[in-house]
């Protein structure tokens, strides 16, 4: 007994010590104004800041600046060009730049490097797609003229995405010291601990209030409990920590496109393989069975149960945004009876374990989902759960993404979209790009479907081509959403909470897309701490 | 006289209450207890594992005694059938290894150099620590239900493989091994009927002593997230979901499932020392 004494002292001393330091830590948070913040919000990219493979396509890529950007409703404004034009055909499309922009390191922006960036952009094997540009060029110092291949309506999605990099200091190490004419700088930048920026003296913006900003990449557990402590300034949640009071800190949440559906193989099973992945289901292959379940699923229930009621239901890829039609959306979800109605008018009965039969076939299928994705694993579950009153079997199988891959074409899978692209409604159902990657994955066609695209992707004004990507989802006789083939069974838009210092103020924000970089450092510059509340607090 | 009853008191005492009869009511009280919690593994409904959002996040109650998880399930339900999942892969895990080891420390009777290359594979697997060595085996596998039992079995046999060569080693000096030698029979001959029954004790003692090994580890490679998958009721599973709500206060979700882990884990461990007294007696008073 006497042996444990001096242990036990040792604890107890330890455990004093960091009672102390916490206290420290919450003497910080009153301390007056600073122009620092502290953000744990995820996020760490692998890959670094290099645009030109992929840094900033879901949001402002923060160390460079793009040519145009969108407003808080989707409209594009001019970034560091000041116009822009589209020729009669829509293959040439010119850019007039700002000629006051300068670099970081004091060099100035100018046409060359635009053309550099796209070229760089092109040539790199990253999901920056730009294989229908076919060529790039500058008329002047301050002019460049994209060429392309055929006429596409997003290509304007690149201008807005692609942040642009100097062609005198871009390198191999480029991505983990990017030079660039955004709002801020790279100061430091330690791999899984820490990214750390300041304001850029020679941005040609408006200036952000904020002059340094430190990124802390935690798990979720420690963020929260830095959080707790008073560490930092604002930090991403969980649904399940946002009922969490936290002193002096608020919820933040906000309203996105970053939707979890269930893509459903489109074809029949009829032993064909691509790179030795089998191809379509004989259950999902069903229309009967893809709209039963689409009618079926208690959209609310998902979003209160496991959302905490800090989402959307999803009924499409892209709910809410320019291009979505809003006759996708579903009345009165969850209606089992008008699901099984559905089911028994096509044939599908239901045998004496209660799975629903047809022809031989059981209404059995396996849904898979990236096991590390508690969310996604959630929705799973919930979802076969809620379909088995139906008569169908849903297997949940938890798998990496490797695993998932081999049965991408087969099986059933939870996928999570969501971008400000409208293209992504092409990648996602049009029979041109079916089985590449991740695009179609379920082998979904339609002729009218792709037809639709080809118009939309070659109108010449924003308005012209939303009212195709609209009539490709419901024209009044077919489209890809669960009006139409019902290829999907989207389910919930997953808010992105965050808590915030109370007296934080960040202004409107846009919907946000699918959760890659920092979608919420999109208007970084209008940040700024709220100042009559702070006082009269403090008095 | 005094001194007489004072020397034979103790004795009488422990002729009622003998260490060897004590082992045996705690092996038996143990093994009730394994079963009970495997046999209710195969009885209890899946009901309380269907999602049910009223029921979310309850403490625990009289209606859900280990309470309830984010989705509503029953955390009861979930941990007894987790400890069932647990048992088996334990079991399968511990056999094979246990065969393994047998087969292994035989081929010294067989053979000088085979022996002296297991004893090198025995060194090498003991120097490695057990976790990274179950890792990286179950993780080439795929991970999975076959990644996890190939892993542990592959890991958890070289304890008793020592163990058991150092039984035979002793046995193979024995005189009567020398007489049925010079009476001409094979070697093969001698390990099946002189050498196995006596290694018989020591194996099944070995084999029921890595079970807790087994399914600790295995709890431990699913929690780390190289084991089995998530949609498996594994107690791993079970912790390492527990962690994200921890911060929420949310207690219930890894103490009992933890502590029922814990149970089943003591008990086997008691079950096999004791065991290891009625068989062994020597050698087990010592340990």
């Amino acid at each position: 007994m006497r042996k444990l004494i001096p242990p036990f002292c040792f604890l107890l001393t330890v455990l004093l010590i960091s009672c102390v330091n916490q206290d420290k830590n919450k003497g910080d948070r009153k301390e007056g104004q600073k122009d620092q913040l502290i953000l744990a919000i995820g996020g760490e990219p692998d890959n670094g800041f290099d645009p030109t493979t992929g840094w900033g396509q879901y949001a402002s890529p923060l160390f460079q600046s793009t040519l145009l950007k969108y407003d808080q409703d989707f409209n594009i404004v001019n970034d560091a060009a000041v116009d822009y034009k589209v020729s009669e055909d829509g293959l040439k499309w010119t850019v007039q730049l700002r000629d006051d922009i300068k670099f970081s390191d004091g060099e100035p922006l100018t046409a060359n490097d635009v053309v550099f960036t796209f070229k760089t952009a092109k040539n790199s094997a990253s999901i920056v797609d730009l294989t229908n540009l076919s060529e790039v060029e500058a008329i002047d110092s301050y002019t460049v003229v994209f060429t392309l291949n055929s006429r596409n309506s997003t290509f304007i999605h690149h201008l807005t995405s692609l942040g642009l990099v100097p062609e005198h200091a871009y390198d191999n190490s480029y991505n983990e010291n990017p030079v660039g004419s955004g709002p801020y700088i790279l100061v430091q930048w330690d791999r899984g601990q820490q990214l750390i920026l300041k304001d850029n003296p020679y941005y040609y913006g408006k200036k952000p209030y904020f002059k340094k900003l430190i990124f802390l990449f935690l798990s979720q557990d420690a963020a929260f409990a830095a959080a707790k402590a008073g560490q930092v300034d604002m930090v991403s949640v969980t649904p399940s920590l946002a009922e969490e009071k936290v002193e002096g800190m608020k919820l933040l949440s906000l309203k996105s496109v970053d939707n979890r559906g269930v893509v459903l193989p489109f074809v029949p099973n009829e032993g064909k393989t691509v790179n030795g992945r089998a191809i379509g289901n004989n259950v999902t292959s069903d229309i009967a069975i893809r709209k039963a379940m689409n009618i079926g699923v208690d959209r609310e229930a998902l979003v209160n149960g496991i959302l905490k009621g800090y989402g959307t239901p999803a009924y499409s890829i892209a709910d809410h945004l320019p291009w979505w039609n809003p006759e996708s959306e579903i009345k009165n979800g969850g209606d089992l009876e008008k699901a099984k109605e559905i089911l028994e008018d096509s044939g599908w009965q239901e045998n004496k374990n209660g799975i629903r039969e047809k022809n031989g076939v059981k209404a059995e299928f396996t849904l898979l989902y990236p096991s590390n994705d508690r969310t996604r694993q959630s929705l799973s579950i919930a979802f076969a759960d809620m379909i088995r009153p139906l008569g169908i079997k849903v297997t949940v199988k938890g798998k990496n993404w490797k695993g998932i891959e081999k049965e991408l074409h087969s099986s059933a899978v939870l996928f999570g979209l969501g971008s400000h692209d409208p293209l992504e409604l092409y990648n996602a159902y049009s029979s041109k790009v079916k089985g590449q990657g991740y695009n179609n994955s379920n082998y979904y066609a339609n002729e009218v479907v792709d037809a639709y695209f080809e118009k939309a992707l070659s109108a010449t004004s924003q308005e012209q081509a939303n009212t195709y990507w609209k009539k490709a989802q419901w024209d009044g006789k077919t489209g890809f959403s669960n009006k139409g083939d019902a290829p999907w069974v989207w389910l919930v838009n997953i808010d992105h909470l965050f808590l915030v210092r109370e007296n934080l103020i960040i202004g409107p924000q846009k919907l946000q897309p699918h959760e890659h970089d920092w979608p919420i450092t999109d208007f970084i510059e209008n940040w700024h701490w709220e100042v009559n509340k702070k006082r009269s607090k403090e008095q | 006289m005094t001194e007489l009853i004072s020397k034979y008191l103790p004795l009488k005492r422990s002729e009622k209450y003998n260490r060897r009869k004590r082992a045996l009511a705690t092996s038996i009280i143990g093994a009730l207890i394994l079963l009970a919690l495997v046999i209710s593994g195969f009885f209890i409904g899946t009901d309380g594992l269907v999602v049910n959002f009223e029921a979310a996040n309850n403490a625990p109650s009289l209606q859900h005694p280990f309470g309830t998880d984010w989705l509503g399930r029953d955390m009861f339900v979930r941990t007894v059938k987790g400890l069932t999942l647990s048992f088996w892969v334990g079991l399968l895990a511990a056999f094979i290894s246990a065969l393994i080891a047998l087969l292994l420390s035989l081929l010294l009777v067989l053979n000088k150099t085979l022996d002296s290359l297991v004893t090198g594979l025995i060194d090498l697997f003991l120097a490695l620590p057990h976790i990274v060595t179950l890792i990286l085996i179950s993780f080439m596998l795929g991970g999975g239900l076959k990644g996890v039992v190939i892993a542990l079995a592959l890991t958890h046999w070289p304890r008793l493989a020592r163990l058991l060569r150092a039984e035979i080693m002793q046995i193979k000096n024995t005189e009567y091994i020398t007489v049925s030698r010079n009476m001409g029979k094979s070697w093969y001959w001698i390990a099946r009927h002189h050498i196995l029954p006596h290694l018989i004790p020591q194996l099944i003692i070995g084999f029921i002593l890595t079970f807790p090994h087994a399914i600790l580890h295995e709890a431990s490679i699913t929690f780390l997230g190289f084991g089995l998958s998530s949609d498996k009721p594994a107690i791993g599973v079970i912790l390492s979901e527990a962690m994200g709500y921890l911060s929420s206060g949310m207690w219930w979700l890894a103490l009992f499932p933890g502590l029922m882990l814990l149970l089943m884990v003591a008990v086997f461990d008691s079950l096999g020392r004791n065991l290891r007294k009625v068989f062994d007696p020597f050698k087990g008073q010592k340990g």
